[in-house]
């Protein structure tokens, strides 16, 4: 009864933010209401049996990955790019095949993928099972996941440095003060 | 999930217990830091307000109430307003999973007619108990990053933004060793509990000359003293302490990223860091100095047991607290690119030696 | 307990919502923050499988994805650094070198 509630509560967040994310112009917003998003996300995680993924959730994506693009927005001041609008034609066919595509998954999950019961036992998925699969089964992948990140350090370093000459300060960007242009 | 209503009662008296103490927290601390500096100062402090000045809490909350709440007019009005509740919202959650006494069982009470705890019941003093305990801890402290960053980007303000990108940069760099370094903790433990953390705790390692026992608190092990200490100048620089507080550095940036805020938004900020103060210092008794445990002595699982506990867990926090004060008005302010120097190429290395270190204690049978 | 397919339901208007925000937004970060919410959504259907077959395999697969998902953002939000420095704006649409 209790999760019933807590279930709709959160997947209603979920939702709920992941339209704000998609439809307000300005990107700090959406960039926050991605962080509501998560969280709700990392509730469904809880209800999934899997705490240790619900914790990981949290604190990679929500507390490292969306710091980083609050970063980005904030330092480039990129809320007052101004976004102009989409042509109509593009948005119309936007919308109308994502609505598609979404009614076409899940008249096909109502019908193929309704489950009628879960199997016997409780589902163990906390630190020690996930270690143990991990450095057995798939230690290639970890390996392999380590090196992708040190690639990516370096692909991120090399491709924000500026060009040489143009080295700016951190002064210019915040000439522009947040609330500078008319709001 | 069997719940009955005993369970959801205990649960919420728990959280009353602990939320009540958490939450006077930040007026206690008041009288503390200004009693404290001036002492370590050599002048008098406030001793005004009542005896020892121990009301100046009580007179600095009503100023607070009262004065003129002034939002700039560029600020982008509902960040600017919520920005402190993200300062808030790790100290004031992380606590759940933090032990704070004995578990202890309470028998079968029959009061008038009725009968109370049917069959007796254990009684564990931690709000929740996750399997996941210190990663739930992570979680929400790594959340405190955005009430700075969206304090300091809302006011429109550049002094503001330049303090509140130096103070989240230093956050998330001295989240690794933090994190890092209470791994070390939970490898000894072996287990992301941390009521099996703290119960791993209550024995005894070493014995000096036959007489003496030495508790097995992780600070009293050959492996894990530098995690202690990494850990705590961690903390210190999650909560922006001095000497790691160029944040707020109050000659240089005017006040960092809480410039522009006034009355309770700024109380609200200032109490933030208080608790989030305390919370960092129940982690570092919980990982490093043994919890609730009373060091010699066996508590019984009892109720006396479990307040006796309780009471050596706030004593702990507290001359921890007090820590916190005196490195205040004792140590010098860092400059910023030492300070970012040090987390990323001391502490961090040095986090990561010590993981190998322990690792390699529990393969030898050492620990 | 909750029904698998409720997960995969509110998977796919997760997903669907994503793909709304990644073919009618023209915000460079917009569309990244729209791509984050579908690999979301898919992390999400991972799990709901994982719990219903009992099986680790799936809490395996979105650990390592989001690892991943770290690294792409990492080095799209350096992209979209660069394109800023370059061209001064983030509007996807401006980044039409390679047009015919």
């Amino acid at each position: 009864m209790v999760e019933f509630a807590i279930f709709f509560l959160f997947a209603a967040i979920a939702v709920i933010f992941a339209l704000v994310v998609v439809l307000h112009r300005n990107p700090v917003v959406g960039a926050l209401s991605l962080v509501a998003s998560f969280f709700a996300l990392a509730v469904m995680y809880v209800l999934l049996d899997a705490p240790f993924l619900a914790a990981l959730q949290v604190i990679v994506y929500a507390g490292a990955i969306m710091v980083l693009f609050l970063f980005v927005i904030m330092l480039l001041n990129l809320q007052h790019v101004a976004e102009p609008n989409t042509r109509p034609i593009q948005q119309f066919l936007g919308y109308t095949g994502a609505a598609a595509f979404g009614i076409g998954l899940i008249y096909f999950i109502l019908k193929y993928a309704v489950f009628t019961a879960l199997p016997e036992g409780p589902f163990i998925a906390d630190a020690r099972a996930i270690g143990f699969r991990m450095f057995e089964a798939y230690i290639f992948p970890f390996e392999m996941v380590s090196i992708l990140l040190l690639a990516a350090i370096v692909g991120a370093l090399t491709l924000s440095g500026r060009a040489v000459g143009h080295r700016a300060s951190v002064g210019t960007e915040l000439d522009k003060a947040p609330g500078a242009e008319a709001r | 999930m069997a719940f009955d209503t005993t369970d959801v009662l205990l649960s919420i008296l728990k959280i009353v217990i602990i939320l009540s103490v958490w939450l006077t927290v930040a007026p206690i601390m008041l009288w503390v830091e200004r009693r404290g500096s001036a002492l370590i100062q050599d002048r008098p402090g406030p001793n005004r307000v009542g005896p020892f000045g121990l009301f100046q809490g009580l007179a600095d909350a009503v100023k607070f109430l009262m004065k003129e709440d002034i939002v700039p007019a560029q600020a982008h009005k509902w960040l600017y307003t919520i920005a402190p509740t993200f300062g808030l919202l790790p100290a004031l959650t992380t606590i759940a999973v933090v032990p704070w006494g004995r578990a202890f069982h309470i028998r079968e009470l029959h009061i008038g007619g009725f009968t109370l705890f049917e069959g007796g019941r254990w009684f564990n003093p931690i709000v929740a108990d996750v399997s996941a305990g210190i990663l739930v801890v992570f979680a929400l402290a790594s959340l405190a990053v955005y009430g700075v960053t969206i304090a300091g980007w809302s006011s429109a303000n550049k002094y503001s933004m330049f303090g509140a990108i130096r103070a989240s940069a230093q956050m998330i760099s001295y989240e690794l060793a933090l994190t890092l370094a209470a791994v070390s903790a939970l490898l000894v433990a072996g287990s992301l509990r941390l009521t099996d953390v703290v119960a791993q705790q209550t024995t005894y390692n070493f014995v000096l000359f036959d007489l003496i026992k030495i508790p097995a608190w992780n600070v009293f092990s050959p492996a894990m003293w530098l995690a202690f200490i990494i850990f705590s100048v961690a903390a210190f620089a999650e909560t922006n302490r001095l000497p790691f507080d160029f944040a707020e550095a109050e000659s240089e940036l005017v006040a960092g990223y809480h410039t522009e805020y006034s009355s309770m938004k700024f109380a609200l900020f200032f109490m933030g860091e208080y608790m989030s103060m305390a919370t960092m210092s129940a982690l570092v008794v919980t990982l490093f100095l043994g919890g609730w445990d009373i060091p010699w002595y066996q508590e019984p699982p009892t109720l006396l047991g479990g307040i006796l506990s309780f009471i050596s867990f706030l004593l702990k926090v507290g001359v921890l607290m007090f820590v916190f004060v005196w490195v205040r008005w004792t140590i010098p302010r860092l400059k910023y690119d030492i300070l970012m120097r040090l987390g990323w190429k001391v502490f961090l290395p040095l986090a990561l030696f010590n993981i190998v270190l322990v690792a390699a204690f529990i393969a030898a049978g050492w620990i | 307990m909750i029904p698998t397919h409720w997960f995969l339901i509110l998977s796919a208007i997760l997903f669907t919502i994503g793909v709304v925000g990644v073919l009618t937004r023209k915000n460079g970060i917009t569309i990244f923050m729209s791509i984050e919410l579908m690999v979301n959504a898919v992390n999400l259907t991972f799990l709901a499988y994982a719990r219903q077959m009992h099986d680790l395999h799936g809490l395996m697969f979105v650990f390592f994805i989001m690892a991943i998902a770290a690294a792409e953002a990492a080095v799209g939000l350096a992209i979209f650094i660069s394109l800023y420095h370059h061209r001064d704006t983030i509007d996807v649409d401006e980044a039409n070198l390679m047009h015919w």
